[in-house]
Parts: C-alpha cells; structure tokens; sequence
C-alpha cells in the first residue's frame, strides 16, 4: 500500500498531492504538465519533496520532517518510462537480467519464461535495442522492470511515444500484467479509454492538485 | 567493464616485458664530456671485452652533466673538459676527490666545412674572426657554459676578436652539436677540439689557437660518491696504457703516466 | 637501409614501456577527473580546469622543471619520498613515466569528459530505480558507454607520451637504457656527425607506432559506438 502526502515547487508551479493507493492499479490521471511524472519521480526517489511523506507498505521511504530519503537503488519500485530507456551496450536478454544481478537475487528460469511468455518477448533475446521497434522496446522495458521483482510498479506514460496501432497491441499486455504479475501498479496517463480499462482507482490531477480521487467512474465525463 | 580490464592487463604485463634483464647484469653509468664520445666508447668496449661490465655513457655538455649530478643523477663517474665544472661538483659534494684524475688534454682548433673557400688561418693577436666568417655563423658551445664555448670566449677575448665576432656566434648545445653544424656547411666556421676534427671528414682544421691564449684544457675524470664498488676497477683502467694509446690514437694529450 | 642497433631497440622498448605504463597509470586519474568536471560544479572549478590544461599551454621544458622542482632527489616532495619510501623520479625511467603522464594529461581528460557529458542520464536513472548503487550505475552503465571517449583518450594520450621531448630530457635527461626514448635518442643522434642513418631509422619506427595506434583506435573506437547504438 502506497501512501503519498507531498508538496514540491516545479519552476512556475507547486505540487501537492496526498492520496493512498489501494487496489491492483492506481491510475494518476491528468493533462500533460499537470505535475503527474514529478509525482512518479518522487514515488520512485529519483526527485525529493520539500515537504511531506512517501510510505510504502509501511516502510518509510521520504519524510522531510526527519531529513529520511531512502535512494531509488534501495526502493525496490520499478519504473517504466515513457521512452523504454533500454541500456544500448547490452542485449535484450541483458537488459531483462538487469535488475536481477543489481538487486543481487537468485536466479529464477521459471520467473524469466512467465515474464518472456506474458510479454512475448522471448524470441527477442540476442537482439540488441537498436534493432527493436517501439513496441518492442516497451514489452522489454516492462519486462525488464518486472525481473527485478520490485515492490511497487511504475508505469509512466508507457503507450505515449506509440502509434494507435502500436497501443492496440501493447494494451492486453498490461491487462495481462495486471491479471497476472501479482505486483501493485501505479500508472500515468493523460488516456481515459487506457485508464477506464486499466485501472482500479484513480486520482485526477489538475494544476499540481489532487482534483478527484476515487474508482473508474470518477472519469466519467471526462474525454479522451 | 572485463573487456578494459583485460586490455589494461594486457598492456600491463606487455610494458613489463621490456623491462631489460639488465637487472643481474653490471653497469657502470658514465657521463662524460662529448668530446670524449669516440675514444671513451673504444676504450668501454675494450673493457666490456676484458670484464664482462658494462658502460652505459650520457654524453653531453660539461655544464649539463654536472648539474644532472647535483640534482641526483645516477651517475657513477664524471668527465668533464674542464676543472670548473669539475670543482663545481665538488663543492656540492657529489665527487669522490680522492679518485679524482686530471687525465687528458686538448687543443682547440677554428674549422670550417670541407669545401669552404677559407684556409690556413693564422690565428695571433688582432685576427679578423668576424670577417672571416662574413655572413655565415661561427658554431661552438655555448660561451657561458659549456667548455669549449668558455676556452673559445677566453681565447678570442685575449686575441681581441672577441666584441667583432660576438653576434655571428651560433651557440650549441655541445661540441659535437656544433661540429654536426660546421660539417652540414649550416656554419661558416667553428670552434671545436682538434679531436672532434679528426673524426668528422666533413670538415677542415683551418687554425689551431695558441695553448696561451686560453686556459690549461684539462679533462679531470672521477668517481662520483654514489658510484658502485666496480667503478674503481673501471677507472684504473681508464689510466692503463691500453687506454692512453686508444686516447693519443685520437688526438688526446694523456697528462699522467699510465699505472698498468 | 641497415640494421637496428642494441642500442636503437633499447631506446625503441623504453619508449613503449614508459608511453604505455603512463598512460595506463594516468587513465584512471584522467577518468575521475573527467567525470568530476563533467557531472559537478563545486568552488574552484575552473581552477581545476586550467590546472588540467596547463601542461598543454606550458612550454614543456617548463613542466620538466617544475616536475625537477618537485620531484627531483633534492625536491621539495622527492626528497621526502627518497629518504622515506626509497621512491626515485629523476632520471629514471619512472620520472619518464610520470613526465610523459603530466604531458599526456589534456589529451586524455578531454575526450572523457566530452563522452560522459554526452551520456543520457535517464539511463543512469533507470538503472538505479533496477537496484543499482551509484558506483554500479558508473560501473554498467557510465563507464562502458564513455568507452569510446576513453579509448581516444588513451590513444592521444598514448601517442603525446611516445613523442614527449622537452619535459622529459629536462627532468631525467638522456641516460641510454634508463631515460633514453626514442626522441632524446633522435636528439642525441642529428647532434652527432654519423648519427643521420639511425635517426631516420627511429623516424621511421615513430611514425609506425603512431600510425598503428590511431589505427587500433580507430578500430576499437567504432566498434564501441556501435555497442553504443545498440547495434
């Protein structure tokens, strides 16, 4: 269970948002520049507030009171950005062993065929990143966060840099994810269709506020 | 990550490879005044035959070698071509006096490049240096220092050629950098030691400088005081009569009497 | 064109034992330093900056005295490190070493730092949110991606080391056998009336090995950028 209470100034604007997650996804729902990546940036430790709390599962992990920061290495929460962010120099088999080795855990045949499988990437493991499409990309990406069997999913815009088709495919693999990965979510978009299908609570973010906080039908009335 | 690791181990033990074996053997480093170069290295390569230690010898100007030394040079015997920069290391205690030998003598002589117009000069008081060299340069050590370039100063000065000469001077390094310099005809003329004359065909003596018209050229050679234990042997050799005749072969005056 | 004497190969061997121990001695200080200028800003830094450079814009006789200042048997740090650790610069080929090192220093410390300015951090900052500590993100993920800038670095250094003269003969002269690389022996050699066959000899042999490391270079060089496209 994440809970967030947190302020932060971003250059023109503030951010304050204070909600707890509960359920399989938790859909941050908002327009472009409405604070949703900066909030995702905190929850992962890659960006600090200036003021408030982020626990997770009861593990303090920022609290500004008593200057606690807990780095993102030691967080355990994936992330999944918007542009994949493959490492280059290493192959797809690689990439998905990453977090594995950084996070020091056994390895696990049965866990990388399931993940492989539920992405259908497994016939992509020679190929180097250079020579994946987009969609491609993102099923790694996914698949890769997951290996390192984190806590806590982030998934930040993940359909964004793709084409409608693209997304077409890409979205019963989330279902899929969400059905089947056993690992809570936190999703980013600015897509209503994406999160009524995807989420099982939203907060609504507006202007760095939190406007709305509640199950799917708080999107109700809203378009695209 | 591994790949530049193993590289850098590569590299590694590549660059210990060329580490001499020199390590087991014997050597005995010289610095040695560079008009000695081609008798000093006959008379090393005679000892090498007889004894199995090597010279390894850093030829340069007296001046330089003898600051090397002060500053900490791994020298283990000293020639100089003149008693200054001897009694220069001396007095910053990095000679053995008591092993000290003023062994040779030279003569200075003018050259000019083998096919120059100019010959016999005569060298006396009031000769017209300057003239004689007209546009061209006049090569020799450099005058502050190095000694060849101070004999050749003292001597001119004494001959009164000294003031008119001056700016036509191209001072060298050493004396075989000016010799290099005469005998590539860069030079007009110079000033050198009858010794380095004779081994280089591109260039004739054209006067030789009255012996009272500078200094004693005296050759003092020592023992520095981190020399090896070896280097005695190698110095006593030097004062053989093996050596003088390689030295008068080249044109040295041998000032002491050979003990063996 | 004749054979190469002992004492061509001695100068030849010393040559490539000190350009390559300096440039593998300098690249780890040349790779934190570029990483130190590239990813901070801190009170002093264009300071450290000029120092970095300074060998570059100093006449290299210069460097070599300061170098003898400092680190000569009666210098102000060599004297302590001789009578306490037994440790010798001056004229021998470790002061080569160190000399070549200081010379090669710009040339190496800029590729670097330009190939590490030019890492997408966003790469840096998902591996840490897969669980790598900072030193492992510079491990996997920053060091191997600057690779190409390292390796050129390396080489120009490699090759400014080979072809030092003025720093070198002023703080170990041109002792054959200890600190008589091939341009001091070149030096020596135009110096002495018969000296002009083996110069060329060695002209020719730097020119081979300069040649053959940009080569190399280049080969490895577009082999990691490749890696580095995914490809």
């Amino acid at each position: 269970m994440l809970r967030v209470d947190i302020a932060k100034k971003l250059g023109e604007f503030s951010l304050e948002a204070s909600f707890t997650s509960e359920g399989r996804v938790t859909g941050l729902f908002g327009a472009s520049g409405a604070g949703k990546t900066s909030l995702v940036g905190m929850i992962a430790g890659l960006l600090r507030p200036d003021r408030g709390v982020i626990a997770l599962d009861d593990e303090i992990l920022d609290d500004t009171d008593k200057a606690v920061h807990v780095p993102p290495h030691r967080r355990r929460i994936g992330y999944v950005f918007q542009d994949a962010r493959l490492f280059p120099h290493m192959n797809v088999a690689q990439n998905l062993d990453y977090g594995r080795r950084m996070n020091r855990l056994p390895d696990d045949g049965a866990q990388k065929e399931r993940v492989s499988d539920l992405l259908d990437i497994g016939h992509l493991l020679d190929r180097r990143p250079g020579k994946l499409s987009g969609g491609e990309r993102q099923r790694v990406a996914l698949g890769r966060a997951l290996l390192s069997k984190p806590r806590l999913l982030l998934l930040d815009e993940p359909l964004g840099s793709l084409d409608e088709g693209r997304k077409v495919e890409i979205l019963p693999y989330l279902v899929r994810l969400r059905d089947e990965a056993n690992v809570p979510m936190v999703y980013v978009s600015h897509d209503a269709a994406e999160m009524r299908q995807l989420a099982t609570q939203i907060v609504m973010l507006r202007n760095g506020r939190v406007t709305a906080l509640g199950g799917v039908k708080v999107l109700s009335g809203t378009t695209a | 990550m591994n790949r530049l690791a193993g590289i850098f181990v590569a590299l590694f033990a590549l660059a210990g490879a060329t580490l001499p074996a020199a390590a087991q053997e014997k050597i005995i480093t010289v610095f040695a005044a560079a008009s000695v170069k081609n008798a000093l290295d006959d008379i090393d390569a005679a000892y090498t035959a007889k004894t199995g230690v090597k010279i390894t010898v850093s030829y340069g100007p007296s001046s330089g070698l003898a600051k090397q030394i002060e500053q900490g040079a791994p020298a283990d015997v000293f020639i100089s071509a003149d008693t200054d920069w001897m009694d220069y290391a001396i007095s910053k205690k990095n000679i053995n006096e008591s092993s000290r030998l003023n062994l040779l003598g030279n003569t200075v002589v003018l050259i000019a490049p083998k096919d120059s117009k100019v010959e016999n000069v005569n060298i006396a008081p009031g000769f017209d240096l300057a003239k004689l060299a007209g546009d061209g340069k006049i090569a020799t050590g450099d005058v502050k220092s190095v000694p060849i370039g101070k004999y050749a100063k003292a001597a001119l000065e004494k001959l009164g050629s000294w003031q008119a000469a001056e700016p036509k001077f191209a001072m060298a390094d050493n004396v075989r950098a000016a010799l290099t310099l005469v005998a590539r005809s860069e030079a007009a003329l110079g000033i050198v030691y009858s010794t380095d004359a004779r081994i280089e065909p591109g260039v004739k003596v054209v006067g030789t400088f009255p012996a009272d018209s500078h200094p004693a050229i005296i050759y003092p050679f020592a023992a520095t005081i981190t020399a090896k234990a070896e280097t005695a042997d190698y110095l006593a050799f030097l004062r053989s009569t093996a050596a003088k005749n390689i030295f008068e072969k080249y044109g040295f005056k041998f000032l002491l009497s050979p003990t063996t | 064109m004749s054979e190469i004497t002992s004492a061509e190969w001695t100068a030849i061997l010393l040559s490539l034992r000190v350009a390559v121990i300096a440039t593998l001695v300098a690249t780890p200080f040349g790779i934190a330093l570029a990483w130190l200028l590239a990813r901070y800003n801190f009170w002093g830094k264009s300071a450290l900056d000029a120092l970095v450079h300074l060998p570059l814009v100093l006449p290299p006789v210069v460097t070599g005295y300061l170098l003898l200042l400092a680190l000569g048997r009666r210098g102000l740090v060599g004297a302590w490190l001789a009578d306490n650790l037994g440790i010798v610069f001056a004229f021998r080929w470790t002061g080569a070493a160190l000399a070549c090192g200081v010379m090669s220093f710009p040339l190496l410390v800029r590729p670097i730092r330009l190939s590490i300015e030019a890492i997408d951090r966003r790469l840096e900052q998902a591996a840490s949110t897969l669980g790598a500590a900072p030193w492992k993100v510079f491990a996997t993920i920053t060091l191997p991606l600057a690779l190409p800038g390292i390796l050129a670095g390396m080489v120009l250094g490699f090759a400014k080391a080979i072809g030092e003269f003025g720093a070198t003969i002023t703080f170990v002269s041109n002792i054959p056998g200890e600190t008589q690389v091939i341009s001091s022996a070149i030096y020596s050699l135009i110096q002495t009336p018969d000296g002009d066959a083996a110069a060329a000899r060695l002209v020719i042999i730097s020119v081979v090995i300069a040649t053959a490391a940009l080569i190399g270079s280049e080969w490895f060089a577009r082999r990691a950028t490749q890696r580095l496209h995914g490809n």
